[in-house]
């Protein structure tokens, strides 16, 4: 096994070891109690995460099917589609970042849309970016490198495929984070 | 008073309120002299301090 594979190895359990700590020391919040027939109503914040992030993984979907049912290389080649990936990953970047740029306005507004606890979710939200990331470049070296192992060099559109990717996860990832921070508190 | 017209008049979401009722979420100092001003009370009769959490 190559070391740049066992590099990647390493970094997975590392990772699962970090993820398996911070699970097992998280702080539980006293269960919620409501009224029967009663949720917990959603925050206007946590509404607008929601739909982002169901908005958001649609053209992120099409882009990816796109580049998957032509092929990594061909799409690049042909200027419809590539301009139509584009397109759906802007629209998709736009969407997923809504959330965070909106925070920022209704955080000036003062409309009592925003509020400190959603303040403080958002704050906490981008704990889990990096690592997302992290796992979806060792996804992209594992890939590549047994792709193209001995061949001749790696074709230049990945690069505009790994930053699309960790671009987009990082913005999923955040916004995951939100949802969940909703969740715990 | 209900739980949103306490979240307008201090300015969050009724589900702050509801966190906070239930004890799943600490206010910040601001957040909780706002809502012993509302009640015309003082904050420590509001709020109790929970050691353990």
């Amino acid at each position: 096994m190559s070391v740049i594979l066992w590099s990647v190895l390493a970094l997975g359990l590392v990772f699962v070891a970090v993820v398996a700590a911070a699970y097992l020391g998280r702080s539980v919040a006293p269960p919620l109690v409501m009224p029967a027939g009663e949720t917990l109503p959603t925050s206007p914040f946590q509404r607008l995460v929601r739909w982002s992030l169901a908005l958001g993984l649609l053209p992120m979907a099409a882009a990816v099917g796109l580049v998957a049912w032509f092929g990594p290389i061909d799409y690049s080649e042909d200027d419809a589609v590539r301009l139509a990936v584009t397109l759906l990953l802007l629209g998709s970047l736009v969407v997923l970042a809504a959330p965070t740029l909106l925070a920022g306005v209704w955080a000036t507004r003062d409309e009592g849309k925003l509020d400190e606890r959603d303040r403080a979710i958002l704050a906490r939200a981008p704990a889990g970016q990096a690592a997302a990331m992290l796992v979806v470049l060792a996804v992209w070296v594992i890939a590549l490198q047994e792709s193209y192992r001995g061949g001749p060099g790696i074709p230049t559109v990945f690069l505009n495929l790994i930053f699309w990717s960790c671009l987009l996860v990082s913005l999923l990832a955040s916004n995951a984070g939100i949802l969940i921070g909703y969740r715990r508190t | 008073m209900t739980q949103q017209g306490l979240a307008e008049r201090v300015g969050c979401t009724r589900q702050t309120i509801i966190v906070l009722e239930q004890g799943r979420y600490v206010p910040s100092l601001a957040l909780a002299l706002r809502i012993a001003r509302t009640f015309d009370r003082r904050v420590e009769e509001v709020f109790e301090l929970v050691e353990d959490r």
